[in-house]
């Protein structure tokens, strides 16, 4: 059997706790919760953990709710538990069901949005055995110096493959992180789409010890629609080979605004501001004419273990579909 | 199996004794703070109807119920159970009967080298238990096949363990019928 | 599911065998819908694998493996494992240094490298140890000298480049095995025919991925008594091969297969981890248990060779075959394996159920610095099959045929001679195309489904076991001990190896159903070196057909003498009992009855103890040709699939749904229905999935850029592409067609009760039924498998000039 590697383990009774943990520069600690990510890359020794800090006893990281404007989603809440809550599905059905797209049911039952959030990046040259990565020399994210997805590569391009980050940022959602500075548990907030960094090796911009506690979604208006579209090879288990989102703002049948979230790609998400398209009217041009402009500005990477060139010319069709799909479909719940 | 390792007094504090229900029954088990759900109920426990197929939560051999919901045990630190109710296959039949499931499973030949049928049927048990929960349950095959979809099976091409299950869940739907149409139903 | 289908001769056939019997009817046991004799243990965790065997002491194995493709060992240094605290034995290959392979003409292999490493993965040193960490740990401390080779991952290249050698005392090169075979003349077929059909076909590498990672265990007694627990699917070999290499006399080594979670050809051979943990053993006096990961497992492979195939087929103005010919160059990873077969097998399974005017085949196996190929379901036979089958397609839509039709055409008919000479018994082809056809509504279908949707057929024949064993002997292939006892039990002891496919089912029903009692009557022995008779192993489709006729043989013997004695008892013929469903009856007399354990108990007053032997040999005569490896691929009887499969290609995308496969496959004799359909159903799926989503590759091909290619470094080449069940992508229970199975009985007179094979048959056709379909949805042809979105979509660009 393939083990993990030894490691301390902590169990916080609640955030300050954790925090103090995670804050502790000689601990090596990482936080664990659903432990879908983590703990099969800390088996394949692709992450260092000394210590395991287990979020199950820390309250306030758990539940849902409505207030005023926005949803409020605390990053312990499973990935089933967003699949099927009626406050979901009632206000941004797209994030529903990119959670029920996500692995298996039971990664869902176990894996949390945060967790989903800050999933490491993927590459076919990192998610592989330690006697794997020393065959083949190490790579920028593993113990060498060489990029092997762009020959002569200096920033690793491992690709976020999270099927909720992309729809959260179409969203317009916001990420609260806590830190624990000068003795005490320190909050800020900022815009999903700014959690990503371009460097694969690290692409959350967490501050050491910080940790993400809740998501806020903004209720889309009635003017507003999202969607999001997932393709891999099987129905089940597989990470997203392409994962895109759109929000689409209209008025008077034209658009207004709106962005185009592009997964997958490289260690951030890609959001293409729709502004420029301003004024289209809305229909199977307008699709086609997104499908395009994806196929045009991303270039998806060998990372990722699929065919790169096909990768591209699939995420044209998957864009135009998902735009006709949120054309003909009522506001804000469209998906594959 | 005893835990065999040569201590150093550094992993001494690496041993954590965890308190768990497994199939209905207490136990504080020594484990180290690095063995999954699944190295504790196999070598420690001796219940070795979950099974170690790929390693690191790829093929849903390993699946158990942790608090009811079905859960990859090789992707759960041994520690992260303590508290949790942990149902197995050896729990799953009542009193020496076998459970409905693995009756059905047996006679439609759902089961061919038996490798991935505990984890298996630890999925479908579940899908069984949200069928019976339902006010006006519906038995799809395409619900089936989704409740299924994180339990690898290479030898069957799954047809007979969907039709097994379906059965399953058309006893499951009669009984709770007759239950409710019954004298002392609470329909 | 559709009962099964026989034809009016075949029902005779049937009847009087029943009679033969002393039966007045058919027993409703035997064909009757059980499931496995064996299944409550399955479902309760109860089985026993060998991963689930735990034995008080036992030390941990773990194998250090070379990072590098191709490599010298220049040194190994241990002496940092072994000072290590909880480490108990480390191996080297040099302890072990006895060559072996499954095929005794060509051992290439050692139990662990010894001089060079050919693959990445290719094991070097083992590590017994007080638990897995620690032995982990060893490995890491293990310090290994290499001097990097060239790699050759390309097979061209291999067969190129002579310099390279990955076998030093290799006779050609990196050649491990041609065969030229030729029948009749097939130039002038071809230059004369009114049609010859042209095609390149590339057939890629897939894995067999059971579910239960390979694993052994071995303990040594007071004795020197060596046991071995082992996934394997081949526990004689295993048996043999021990003894040869650890240098130990067989009657000293007794092998033990507990229940095997799938193997599908993937352990049908000894492999490192047994040598292994049986020298172990003896090193260290205590148990040692060695689980591979999953990234071994892939590592240890054996799985479905690449081939890169050219076809020329010349056809008669009215469809009929005039000649084959074909080149074949076949992949073989670092060693031979089964390769010998392979080769062979890549032709001479080929010349049925279709009758060929000629016949030539040229088949090349090389070296390559990748994880050795071997035997996956329908072993070197499926690669072949999807070319000719798509040629056949080719051939219908030139001719203006019903692909139906130009396969009748070509049938070869029942008890025929096929052009390599291998004699066919019975034949139930036409029925399973007529199952097929009627069952998939072909007729309403074919040419008139919207665009994007398409409909295929294709056609295969397969072995029921082969007529010589692996090493020469004259010896039984299978056979079988059974006793009764007071209880009214039936004891059989047998050497089978059930590795899902239910053989222990198929005794135990046989048993059953001469003897009178119920499948939970008979208790079952199988697999034991030191308790069961040689049967040798779980391949080539063999045990139905081999092991059945064994205990049919020693049921019969003891189903007479229990019906001797009851005829004695009650003044009737022995002939007229009747030994069913618990009891001993007279038809003649409804009245008079016994139960079956009152029965046993009279005949074990009168003759002791009741056991007998049952055993079987294959024909050697008149079934094969006469000529160098004419008797490779020879078999006892032959079973035969029709497939028809429904599939929708999104023209946007490139992407291939396979909406429904029909498959009808003629086993002969269906003795356990339940369990025939779910060898259908599995070789279909499997079939299905190799077509259109799995692909084992080793890097660079398709993954690196060529040019970037080095010929040495840090084992750059030769690695896994995808070493998980994440990145090697097998269907989940969404990705599946709907599978309809139909059972077709032509009885064979070599099978019990008719029977033949039913694991392996069943995928050959699978795979070019879908490639056709796949035309007849779009009209574009993908010949190089797998039939990927992005090929379709190339393709399809191509055709419409806008690529």
């Amino acid at each position: 059997m393939l083990r993990l590697p030894a490691f301390d383990v902590a169990a916080p009774r609640d955030l300050p706790g954790a925090l103090h943990l995670l804050a502790d520069p000689n601990q090596g600690a990482r936080p664990l919760a659903g432990g879908t990510d983590l703990v099969p890359n800390a088996k394949l020794g692709q992450t260092r953990l000394g210590t395991a800090v287990l979020l199950r006893n820390v309250g306030g990281l758990c539940g849902l709710e409505r207030r005023g404007d926005h949803v409020w989603i605390g990053a312990g809440t499973t990935l089933a538990e967003l699949a099927t809550d009626p406050t979901i599905l009632e206000t941004c059905a797209a994030l529903g069901r990119a959670a029920a797209r996500v692995a298996s049911p039971q990664i869902r039952n176990m894996a949390t949005l945060g967790g989903n959030l800050c999933l490491d990046t993927r590459c076919r040259y990192i998610n592989q055995s330690e006697f794997w990565r020393s065959a083949l020399g190490g790579c920028l994210k593993s113990h060498g110096s060489e990029c092997h997805v762009v020959p002569g590569g200096q920033g690793c391009v491992a690709a976020l493959s999270s099927d909720t980050a992309p729809v959260l940022i179409a969203y317009g959602a916001v990420v609260e992180v806590a830190g624990w500075r000068d003795g005490q548990v320190a909050r800020r907030e900022l815009p999903l789409a700014d959690l990503y960094d371009s460097d694969g090796t690290r692409h959350v911009r967490l501050a050491p010890g910080e940790l993400l506690t809740s998501v806020r979604v903004p209720v889309p208006g009635p003017h507003v629609r999202v969607g999001h579209r997932k393709w891999a090879v099987r129905k089940s288990i597989d990470f997203p080979l392409i994962s895109v989102a759109l929000r689409l703002e209209l008025a008077g049948g034209a658009l207004v605004g709106g962005r185009l979230v592009v997964g997958v790609l490289g260690p951030r998400p890609r959001v293409l501001d729709l502004k420029g398209l301003a004024g289209r009217p809305m229909g199977a041009a307008f699709a086609a004419e997104l499908g395009r402009m994806a196929f045009d500005r991303c270039r998806p990477l060998p990372n990722i273990p699929y065919d790169a060139d096909y990768r591209r010319e699939r995420l044209a069709v998957e864009v135009r579909r998902l735009a006709l799909g949120l054309l003909d479909d009522p506001p804000h719940c469209s998906d594959a | 199996m005893p835990i065999a390792e040569p201590l150093d007094p550094a992993q001494a504090r690496r041993i954590a004794v965890v308190r768990l229900h497994v199939n209905g029954q207490a136990h504080a088990v020594a484990a180290p703070t690095h063995w999954t759900l699944l190295e504790l109920l196999r070598y420690q426990l001796g219940l070795v109807g979950s099974k170690q197929g790929c390693d690191k939560g790829d093929c849903g051999a390993c699946t158990v119920l942790v608090d009811g919901l079905p859960t990859l045990a090789c992707l759960t630190l041994a520690v992260a159970a303590e508290g949790r109710h942990v149902e197995t296959v050896e729990g799953l039949g009542v009193g020496g009967e076998p459970h409905p499931l693995q009756r059905l499973f047996a006679e439609r030949g759902a089961a061919q080298c038996g490798f991935c049928t505990p984890g298996m049927l630890m999925s479908s048990a579940h899908y069984l238990d949200e069928l019976g929960r339902a006010d006006a349950p519906v038995i799809r095959r395409a619900d089936i096949a989704a409740a299924l979809g994180g339990n690898l099976c290479r030898c069957t091409g799954y047809t007979k363990i969907l039709e097994a299950v379906e059965a399953a869940a058309q006893e499951t739907c009669s009984r709770a019928q007759a239950i409710g149409d019954g004298p002392g139903g609470a329909a | 599911m559709t009962g099964p289908i026989s034809s009016d001769k075949t029902a005779a056939q049937l009847h009087r065998l029943a009679q033969d019997d002393g039966r007045a009817e058919a027993a409703p046991l035997l064909g009757g819908r059980h499931g496995k004799h064996d299944a409550l243990a399955l479902m309760t965790g109860a089985a026993g694998y060998t991963d689930d065997l735990a034995l008080p002491r036992m030390l941990h194995c773990k194998l250090v493996r070379s990072p590098h493709a191709h490599a010298r060992i220049a040194a190994i240094d241990t002496s940092r494992a072994e000072a290590l605290q909880g480490v108990h034995a480390v191996l080297v290959g040099s302890e072990l240094p006895t060559p072996y392979g499954v095929i005794p003409w060509t051992p290439d292999e050692h139990a662990l490298a010894l001089h060079k490493v050919r693959y990445v993965g290719d094991p070097v040193a083992a590590v017994a140890a007080e638990s897995e960490d620690v032995a982990n740990e060893a490995c890491r401390r293990i310090d290994v000298q290499y001097e990097v080779l060239p790699a050759l991952v390309d097979p061209e290249e291999a067969l190129r480049r002579g310099d390279v050698k990955i076998h030093d005392d290799n006779k050609h090169g990196n050649v491990t095995k041609r065969v030229q075979l030729a029948f009749g003349d097939v130039d002038a077929a071809l230059a004369e025919a009114p049609l010859v059909i042209e095609g390149h076909y590339r057939f890629h590498g897939s894995a067999h991925a059971p579910i239960e990672p390979h694993c052994a265990v071995a303990v040594v007694d007071g004795k020197g008594l060596l046991t071995v627990w082992s996934a394997t699917q081949v526990p004689h070999y295993l048996q043999r091969e021990l003894s040869k290499v650890l240098c130990l006399p067989m009657r000293q080594i007794r092998v033990i297969q507990p229940a095997v979670g799938g193997a599908f050809g993937g352990k049908s051979e000894p492999f490192a981890l047994e040598f292994c943990v049986a020298r172990l053993a003896q090193k260290t006096g205590r148990p040692v248990k060695c689980l591979y990961t999953r990234e071994e497992v892939f590592l240890a492979h054996r799985g479905r060779h690449p081939f890169d195939m050219r076809y020329r087929t010349a056809f008669s103005a009215d469809g009929r075959i005039l000649a084959v010919d074909s080149r074949a160059l076949l992949d073989g990873g670092a060693y031979s394996s089964f390769g010998l077969v392979t080769t062979y097998y890549s032709g001479q399974l080929l010349a049925a159920p279709y009758a060929f005017g000629s016949y030539r085949f040229d088949s090349t196996r090389v070296y390559t610095n990748k994880p050795a190929c071997g035997p996956k379901r329908g072993h070197g036979s499926v690669q072949p099959r999807f070319a000719l089958e798509v040629q056949l397609d080719k051939a219908s839509r030139a001719l203006g045929l019903d692909p139906f039709e130009l396969r009748r055409r070509n049938f070869m008919g029942e008890h025929a001679t096929t052009v390599n000479g291998f004699h066919v018994g019975s034949n139930g082809f036409l029925l399973c195309l007529d199952a097929v056809e009627r069952a998939s509504g072909w007729r309403d279908k074919w040419g008139r489904l919207p665009a994007g949707r398409g409909i295929g057929v294709a056609g295969s024949c397969y072995i029921s076991g082969t007529n010589y064993c692996i090493y020469p002997t004259e010896l039984p292939q299978s056979a079988v001990q059974m006793a009764l006892d007071r209880s009214g039990r039936v004891r059989v002891f047998a050497g089978t190896s059930d590795i899902g496919q239910g053989s222990t089912t198929m005794i135990a029903t046989i048993a059953a159903h001469e003897l009178g009692v119920e499948l939970d009557d008979v208790r079952v022995v199988a697999a034991d070196s030191d308790l069961c008779p040689v049967d040798l192993g779980a391949y080539s489709s063999r045990i139905t057909l081999m092991a059945g006729n064994a205990c049919a043989q020693a049921a019969k013997t003891l189903g007479m003498r229990v019906r001797e004695v009851v005829g004695e008892a009650w003044g009737v013929p022995a002939e007229r009992i009747v030994l069913a469903h618990r009891r001993a009856t007279d038809p003649e007399d409804p009245n008079r009855w016994m139960p079956i354990q009152e029965a046993f108990i009279l005949a074990e007053g009168k003759y002791g103890l009741l056991g007998a032997t049952g055993s079987y040999n294959t024909p050697k005569t008149g079934v094969h040709g006469d000529y160098r490896g004419g008797t490779i691929g020879a078999s006892p009887a032959y079973s035969f699939t029709a497939h028809v499969t429904e599939v929708e290609v999104d023209q946007e995308t490139g992407e291939v749904r396979v909406v429904q496969i029909w498959c009808a496959h003629d086993c002969g004799k269906a003795i356990s229905p339940v369990l025939v359909e779910g060898q259908i159903e599995g070789s279909v799926y499997m079939g299905a999935a190799e077509a259109v989503m799995e692909l084992h590759e080793v890097m660079p091909s398709g993954l690196r850029d060529p040019r970037q290619r080095r010929d040495s470094g840090p084992g750059r080449d030769g690695l896994l592409a995808a070493s998980s069940l994440l990145d090697y992508r097998i269907p989940t229970s969404l990705d599946v067609p709907q599978l309809s199975a139909i059972i077709v009985e032509a009885p064979d007179p070599h099978g019990p009760y008719g029977a033949k094979e039913a694991g392996e048959g069943p995928l050959h056709s699978a795979i070019p039924a879908i490639a056709n379909a796949v035309f007849d949805a779009v009209g574009v042809r993908i010949d190089h498998l797998p039939i990927s979105p992005a090929k379709v979509l190339r393709a399809l660009r191509e055709r419409s000039g806008t690529c």
